[in-house]
């Protein structure tokens, strides 16, 4: 009995062990109001913790302290341990749908995309700086690299707003395709996902002019970039693809089929790409070397990721 | 566990919806659209399994039987409309900026809709217990809509479209005014607003409750006993509610599920055993007429009566009535 005691503790704690080194991934089930912890190393859901309504995005805090989930249904942001997916406080919050703190780490911009209404938090205090009723479906956000202006993309009406954070005013608001979702910035330009379309628009921060379209499949939702800045990543929900640009010259490197409406992306230490495909309660774990796509089983409506083994 | 639900959603989101809204340039609905094919789903489930259920109840103790049964087939077409999600998917489209302007405006005011669970953090985790207590809290607000219905004069004639049917059977439940449906819409929004309502989290709970309401409707020789029927509402009690004596703006039993709200506000009434359904006072096109023609003669009933009707007083059915 003993002996079977022992190699119990020990094969438990063997895999455990391998848990810890490839890390969680913390998946936002938006469709059943569900965190799913799943254990990197073998594919396996650990647990699922319940939340309030509606969970979509999710930030890591500058100081990489605390993981904010945004929970848009119940009006609530989440702070969880990044290391163990556990919820450590809830605050108030009206409607936050995306989120993200400037690279400064001074702001937190939230959207509210049911709200018509873009936040900006003091990141320190969590005090709302100011309120901007922006039309319609304020959906993604990014910001300049000095912290100097915060992008929204305005769903409803095609258009990509540009908060100035210094003076808490909008710049302006511009035209820049149909549907426009996922926003980026990159060689000192804005990349927007267009997602009535098929390929992201080139814009300049400085006015919101479309420079060139690039086309990636339609649909175009999100883009990433890779930890190592060389490969931009953009999924397509309505074609069911993936596809690798180079960050440069944002030529096609390879395109990989995800089914299921592909939407967040997040990087493992081993190079992997943990997608979030939202229609059919799973996140594909993507090979970008052999193409090879392993499919494990989530929530409802898997919508944002976060991998606490993950690369940044 | 996958759930079949929500993986059939998946598939018909991703096959024929999001390739329809991207070719006609309304991606903006994408998202709303997903949560309808799910509503769709779980719809298309509820009407199959009340339909495997019910059809043998009221076939094996029919309290009625009918040498044809026409009139029900519009009550058919008016489940399909509902439960598959048509009519809520216009009513929520209709009413989408309207909401947002409401939680805007209100959030600007600094109202956040409270949840049970914040106001009783010990709920959380406790799914079921929490979606009782919603489904209490749902289903009181319910009796209130449903009693003011027959209180006011313009309201009970859209709602008497309703009551019209001489030949209720379990496909009755949703045989409602379009404009009744969109007042019952504007209720529940505010309700949720008041207590922070979950929308699909608890898909199968939802259809337990919903068959229960189709259930209420059968043609069927079904009671639950002296305690059950205090405890749940069944065919039996919920057949007075629509019985040709309690038609009206005086009625009784107004509960949907539960028939604690009667018997709490004295509108309970045990008393009657399997009476004949309908509303005398309706003129033909509200009892047998096509889904339009009932539309219409619900129209023109509300106009006739929105000339006299005002407030009534709140008046239960005492036993007996």
């Amino acid at each position: 009995m003993r002996l079977v005691l022992a190699l119990f503790v020990l094969l438990t704690s063997a895999a455990w062990g391998t848990a810890q080194a490839g890390g969680i991934a913390i998946v936002l089930n938006s469709g059943d109001a569900s965190l799913s912890l799943i254990d990197m190393a073998h594919g396996t859901e650990l647990r699922r913790v319940p939340v309030l309504r509606e969970p979509h995005h999710v930030a890591l805090s500058p100081d990489g302290r605390e993981l904010l989930v945004g929970d848009a249904g119940a009006n609530e942001m989440l702070f969880l341990d990044p290391r163990t997916g556990e919820i450590k406080r809830r605050l108030p919050m009206a409607d936050p749908y995306h989120l993200a703190f400037s690279p400064d780490g001074k702001w937190l911009t939230v959207t509210g995309l049911a709200r018509n209404q873009v936040d900006v938090y003091d990141a320190a205090s969590m005090t709302l700086a100011k309120r901007f009723p922006l039309s319609s479906m304020p959906s993604h956000v990014a910001y300049a690299p000095d912290s100097s202006t915060a992008y929204v993309t305005l769903q409803g009406t095609n258009r990509l707003a540009a908060i100035d954070l210094r003076r808490l005013v909008v710049n302006w608001t511009a035209e820049v395709g149909a549907t426009p979702a996922g926003v980026l910035w990159l060689n000192g330009k804005l990349l927007v996902a267009n997602m009535g379309s098929d390929h992201f628009a080139v814009v300049d921060p400085v006015d919101g002019r479309v420079e060139t379209r690039v086309h990636t499949g339609r649909g175009a939702h999100q883009l990433f970039l890779s930890p190592d800045g060389k490969t931009l990543w953009v999924n397509n929900r309505v074609d069911g693809t993936t596809v690798a640009l180079d960050a440069k010259t944002y030529a096609l490197i390879r395109s990989y089929r995800v089914p299921g409406g592909p939407d967040c992306i997040d990087f493992a230490f081993d190079g992997k790409l943990w997608i979030t495909q939202r229609f059919i309660q799973k996140v594909a774990v993507l090979d970008p070397a052999t193409g090879a796509i392993q499919s494990l089983a989530v929530g409802r409506s898997p919508h944002g990721i976060f991998l606490t083994g993950g690369e940044r | 566990m996958t759930d079949p639900f929500s993986l059939a959603a998946g598939w018909l989101h991703e096959t024929l919806l999001l390739p329809a809204l991207y070719a006609v340039g309304a991606m903006e609905w994408e998202e709303i659209a997903f949560g309808w094919a799910l509503f769709a789903c779980y719809g298309l489930a509820q009407v199959a399994v009340t339909f495997a259920i019910c059809l043998p109840l009221e076939r094996w103790r029919p309290v009625e039987r009918w040498p044809d049964q026409k009139a029900v087939w519009v009550d058919v077409f008016y489940t399909v409309l509902s439960r598959v999600g048509v009519l809520p998917l216009v009513t929520f489209v209709l009413f989408y900026q309207l909401q947002v302007g409401l939680n805007g405006w209100l959030s600007d005011h600094g109202w956040i809709p409270p949840t049970l669970e914040r106001l009783a953090p010990a709920l959380l985790g406790h799914h079921l217990l929490t979606f009782f207590l919603y489904a209490v809290i749902l289903d009181l607000s319910e009796y209130w809509r449903h009693r003011l219905s027959h209180m006011f004069g313009w309201w009970w004639a859209l709602h008497s479209l309703h009551h019209a049917q001489r030949q209720m059977t379990f496909w009755s439940d949703d045989r409602n005014h379009v404009l009744d449906d969109l007042i019952g819409f504007v209720w529940f929004t505010a309700v949720a607003l008041l207590i922070g309502i979950p929308p699909m989290q608890f898909p199968l709970l939802v259809l337990l409750l919903r068959f229960l309401e189709s259930l209420s409707h059968a043609n069927a020789r079904l009671s639950y006993g002296w305690l059950g029927e205090r405890l749940l509402v069944s065919p039996r009690y919920h057949r007075s509610h629509h019985s040709v004596l309690a038609a009206g703006q005086r009625s009784a039993n107004y509960g949907a599920i539960l028939p604690w709200w009667d018997v709490l506000f004295g509108t309970a009434d045990f008393s009657r055993a399997y009476v004949r359904t309908g509303d005398p006072s309706a003129e033909e096109a509200l009892a047998t007429g096509s889904y339009f023609q009932q539309q219409w003669a619900g129209l023109r009933r509300m106009a006739r009566m929105a000339g006299w009707a005002g407030p009534r007083r709140a008046a239960g059915l005492k036993r007996g009535h």
